[in-house]
């Protein structure tokens, strides 16, 4: 009873804390009712974003697991050379470099690729361009077309992510015993069959949380599409998370703005209740 | 051949090993991977670093290459930053808010968590996993909502405060589950032993579990911190006076005035938060990623 009350206010205290947010967006949700989903479903600038939203999310997760699934591999062999060679101090620098992009804060690391895809002095056009002569004038002005900006909007989401992927993917290769690679080798199985046949499996928990995590952060993020472009030329890079911001802080039309994320919602559940699964699952074996 | 060789080596032996080189290429094939990667992720930090200490016009030159400068490196940027921008009033409001964020996320996550970690009864891991599941919760469902309730509850919008009260809501569900994970390792059987001793409950924690917890508490402080330094939403929707930004949101609004770009400022003042955000991710990114994968990994 006294080890009850002693830690039981406290516990109660954060788990209201931590669960008002969630609240929060539910009674959000009861003021909204149904008329604004189903006025959402006729605007065509809402479709836009959320096709936006999956091709970004979808082309973005793709890039990121094959750099990613590499670099991991990469790490991994040099974890094992440089440990016994130059000490594990060596490959901590070398992770932490490697790890900028996902480290910095996205809205200062930005800058760099804003300043690359500037319109004028775009440094990727003038070395390509001007120095290599792989593109022909004119060329492509990054932010001003929309193909180009969904181009260099999915860029910048694979860059600020692999160096994620990677981490989780060797986090997963490190808890897989040396010998399980010797056998695989032994019995002659080749790099694509150990992936797909022993690693996959083993690491499968681990890697299916890492894409939740990572598919939820890239949808909702805002600070990419904001900066890079914030929607434009004229809404054709709009996602779910710019609309919300522009028409319910923007536009006022906070009802309006509330359904375009709440539209996020039903997937992110989805996506909560695999990791539900994931680990219970986990905890019964 | 192979008789060749043994009939060669004492000959060959004369200190030195003979080269191996499949080693060798497959070295070489490791580096070569590795300056790609490393190319790849520092790409566009070179160029903000580049842009933080050349001349204006060095930037816009096209005589000039633009991995280079021809006119002498300049630290204006960074003292016009100082000197004629809010840059040192935001960096002192993201330090103000960063640190009251991770004082009350560790007032909450510390008995929290120990809660969490050595409450027997049978909803105790349930309720830890719905905790975190709210930290799955991104804030563009909460924004709109939180704008609202921090507007006309507490009255705060356009302070810093109003960020000190919302970043809560993402920093205490990751480190309370950091710190239910640290609390779970350390063995039960210290404090029982401290009871045994003629401790009570308070000092039991206070003399034995909290001095060995130190590190988990560092990285519970430091991600309260990297989180609350990453955000971008709820600043840009919460706080519009220039003397009332943060970093993150500072830079973008005030270094861009219309179409005109400050370059070198924004360089340079992005750099340096960046910077030190990213080394002290790069120091507990093991327990990031611990705490993501829940566990999973042991």
């Amino acid at each position: 009873m006294y080890i009850l009350l002693l830690v039981g206010y406290p516990f109660f205290l954060a788990l209201y804390f931590s669960l008002s947010s969630v609240t929060v967006a539910g009674g959000d949700n009861g003021y909204v009712g149904l008329s604004n989903f189903l006025q959402l479903g006729e605007d065509p600038q809402f479709w836009t974003a959320f096709l936006n939203s999956w091709v970004f999310t979808f082309v973005g997760e793709i890039g990121k697991a094959v750099l990613g699934i590499s670099l991991a591999f990469l790490l991994l062999a040099l974890l094992r050379e440089a440990r016994s060679r130059f000490g594990r101090g060596s490959v901590w620098v070398i992770r932490g470099l490697i790890m900028i992009p996902w480290t910095m804060p996205i809205s200062l690391a930005i800058w760099g690729w804003k300043w690359m895809y500037d319109p004028q002095f775009s440094v990727i056009n003038r070395v390509l361009g001007d120095w290599l002569h792989v593109m022909q004038h004119p060329y492509p002005d990054w932010l001003g077309d929309p193909l180009f900006t969904r181009i260099a909007i999915v860029a910048v989401i694979i860059w600020k992510g692999f160096p994620f992927t990677a981490v989780i993917v060797l986090a997963g290769l490190t808890s897989i015993p040396q010998d399980i690679f010797d056998a695989a080798k032994v019995d002659g199985a080749g790099w694509l069959r150990t992936w797909h046949y022993v690693i996959t499996p083993m690491i499968a928990p681990i890697l299916f949380i890492g894409l939740i995590f990572d598919v939820t952060y890239t949808l909702a993020d805002v600070t990419i599409v904001y900066l890079l472009s914030n929607g434009g030329p004229y809404g054709t890079t709009e996602i779910l998370p710019t609309i919300a911001y522009h028409t319910g802080i923007q536009g006022g039309n906070l009802s309006h703005g509330a359904a375009d994320a709440l539209v996020l919602f039903p997937f992110l559940l989805i996506a909560m209740v695999f990791f539900l699964r994931l680990l219970y699952r986990r905890q019964e074996a | 051949m192979s008789a060749q060789a043994v009939a060669r080596r004492p000959i060959a032996d004369t200190g030195r090993r003979p080269i191996n080189w499949r080693r060798t290429r497959r070295l070489t094939g490791l580096m070569v991977a590795l300056l790609f990667f490393l190319f790849l992720a520092f790409f566009p930090i070179f160029f903000m670093i580049h842009g933080a200490f050349v001349a204006d016009y060095d930037l816009i030159d096209p005589s000039v290459s633009p991995f280079w400068f021809s006119r002498p490196l300049t630290l204006t940027h960074l003292t016009y930053l100082f000197d004629h921008t809010n840059f040192v009033v935001w960096a002192k409001n993201s330090a103000v808010v960063s640190g009251a964020v991770v004082a009350i996320t560790l007032v909450v996550c510390l008995p929290g968590g120990y809660a969490l970690a050595r409450l027997r009864f049978a909803g105790a891991q349930n309720i830890g996993i719905a905790i975190f599941m709210t930290y799955l919760v991104p804030p563009i469902l909460l924004f709109l909502p939180l704008v609202q309730i921090v507007g006309n509850v507490f009255n705060l919008l356009n302070t810093k405060w109003a960020l000190v009260l919302v970043y809560p809501t993402f920093t205490i569900p990751f480190c309370l589950w950091l710190m239910m994970g640290f609390f779970r390792r350390i063995p039960i059987e210290i404090e029982e032993a401290a009871l045994v001793d003629g401790c009570n409950r308070w000092q039991a924690v206070w003399h034995v579990v909290l001095p060995v917890s130190v590190p988990g508490i560092l990285t519970a402080a430091i991600f309260a911190f990297t989180l609350s330094m990453q955000d971008f939403i709820y600043a840009l929707v919460m706080v519009s006076p220039s003397a009332e930004k943060v970093l993150t949101i500072g830079i973008p609004t005030e270094l861009i005035r219309g179409d005109v770009f400050y370059w070198g400022e924004l360089f340079t003042a992005a750099l340096i938060p960046a910077v030190v955000v990213a080394t002290l991710y790069n120091f507990f990114l093991d327990y990031f990623v611990e705490g993501i994968t829940g566990g999973a990994i042991k």
